[in-house]
């Protein structure tokens, strides 16, 4: 009996030494489960959302990563995170890559590696329309609304020192905050403003202002130290802009016939 | 993946600050919402135990109502639905102030002064019925019966309890930093989110948090057998 457990514990320890190579590369992970697992919002128009309608989780960032899906020919699986989630969840091997919103910041190197940038933004305010808050500066003495494990909090708080900012969980939370008259103001990047105004009855009550506070780059995360998966991440990027793919999927979400228009001002890093 | 352990980072300089200053919020939420849950609970109690029906009712639909409902949801309820209740003057008003800190205490109070009320109803049952049959004869009346005479016994009996529902209350704060008031479970968050060293940052905070139970616990129970000479069974 002894030897029979000892004997099944040795074969475990082999099993676990013998699957380790196969842990070590995402790539040959991902072909050889057929998936790609992606972390994405659900609660942020328009980068990733639940659609009313057909109860699914879509957006931008879940049309790029089915692009990025069909290069790897593997199906796409989606698990929501949040801001404060996404980074855990994936150095625990959650998830495969994260495409959340997620701004490229040299802290977070420490613990995940950053595709090239794929969305360009910058930090600013949504206030009540006419509410006399025109900038950072009239922020002084009020309260600020945003959402807990984001960069914007500590952005704002190093623009104007003397605010309060209060920390939500969601930015649906934040925005009702808004709307009740606890903060004067939401702070997050203007793509993601865009989107919570457009989520409004009246979005024409609503306005974004301000000068940028600092700007924000997001990029693809994916696990420390494979550089195999981010060659591949970074490449595929680059093919999508390139070939136009990039912009299709960016004027289906920001275009001008969307409600959540936003010129496309920058342009990708393309490696020769 | 190898990690990094490092709690230097987490409990000194900058990040040590935000702990310190989380565990004086959560100190001082939890401080405010015992006493206030406290009394709050003693009064349910007797009126739940009054002759007068109105009052009874109330307050055993008060017990029921803040017992059998979840406390984060209660948080919100005070939080956001607050606004459509009161007259927008008065919300103003409030949303200058610590509207937060507020609603914490009051979110923690009120559920936990439900529970309190009926261990301290339990407590006064646990008191021989000619007892107060007895002070009310001598020519007490009801409340003067319930000050002097039962409530002194039925505390004794009940400080193990009520040291239980104190703990709960003060670990039942750190979800008070879901509408924004800075304890010290947000704080711990917030380090994550600066630094990812999230291991550490709830290590401390966990040990801060047992820390104060313990201290809350052995405090009590010093109380009861020094001031009060009840023996611990």
């Amino acid at each position: 009996m002894r030897k029979a457990a000892r004997l099944t514990v040795l074969a475990c320890l082999f099993t676990l030494v013998a699957a380790m190579p196969a842990l070590a590369g995402k790539l040959d992970d991902i072909k050889s489960r057929g998936t790609l697992v992606a972390g994405v919002k659900d609660s942020q128009r328009p980068f990733g959302f639940v659609d009313e309608k057909t109860n699914q989780i879509v957006g931008f960032e879940i049309d790029l990563m089915q692009a990025l899906a069909t290069r790897l020919n593997a199906k796409l699986e989606l698990k929501p995170v949040t801001s404060s989630t996404r980074i855990p969840m994936l150095t625990q091997g959650a998830v495969d890559i994260v495409a959340a919103t997620m701004t490229h910041k040299k802290e977070r190197e420490d613990q995940i590696d950053f595709s090239i940038t794929y969305f360009m933004t910058g930090q600013k305010l949504l206030v009540k329309k006419d509410g006399g808050i025109k900038s950072v500066a009239d922020l002084a003495g009020k309260k600020v609304g945003s959402v807990k494990g984001s960069t914007s909090e500590q952005n704002v708080k190093k623009a104007q020192p003397d605010c309060t900012v209060i920390s939500f969980e969601t930015y649906p939370e934040a925005f009702l905050a808004l709307k009740q008259g606890k903060v004067q103001a939401v702070t997050t990047d203007e793509s993601i403003l865009v989107g919570i105004k457009n989520s409004d009855d009246k979005p024409e009550a609503w306005d974004i202002v301000g000068e940028y506070i600092s700007p924000e780059p997001y990029g693809l995360g994916v696990a420390e130290n494979d550089s195999d998966f981010r060659d591949f991440v970074n490449a595929a990027l680059m093919d999508m802009w390139e070939k136009g793919e990039y912009q299709k999927i960016y004027d289906k979400w920001f275009g001008k016939t969307t409600k959540d228009y936003l010129p496309l001002t920058w342009k990708m890093e393309l490696w020769p | 993946m190898a990690y990094q352990f490092d709690f230097g980072q987490v409990v000194s300089g900058e990040y040590g600050q935000w702990i310190l200053s989380g565990l004086g919020v959560t100190l001082q939420i939890s401080g405010i919402s015992i006493v206030l849950s406290l009394a709050l609970g003693t009064v349910i109690a007797v009126l739940r135990l009054s002759k007068v029906k109105p009052l009874v009712w109330f307050a055993a639909s008060f017990t029921e109502f803040f017992r059998n409902t979840p406390l984060l949801v209660q948080i919100f309820f005070w939080y956001f639905g607050s606004y459509s209740v009161l007259p927008e003057a008065v919300n103003q008003w409030l949303y200058a102030r610590d509207f937060e800190f507020a609603c914490g205490v009051i979110a923690l109070t009120v559920y936990t002064a439900a529970f309190i009320a009926e261990e301290i109803r339990s407590g006064i049952f646990s008191i021989p019925k000619n007892q107060l049959e007895a002070s009310r004869a001598c020519g007490l009346s009801f409340l003067q019966a319930m000050a002097y005479v039962i409530l002194p016994q039925a505390f004794r009996v009940i400080i193990p309890p009520l040291i239980s529902q104190f703990l709960n209350l003060i670990k039942n704060s750190s979800l008070v930093m879901t509408i924004g008031v800075m304890d010290l479970t947000y704080m711990a968050r917030q380090i994550e989110a600066h630094t990812f060293h999230g291991f550490e940052a709830f290590t401390v905070s966990t040990l801060i948090y047992l820390t104060i139970s313990l201290i809350v616990s052995l405090g009590v129970n010093l109380y009861n057998r020094r001031v009060l000479h009840v023996r611990s069974r």
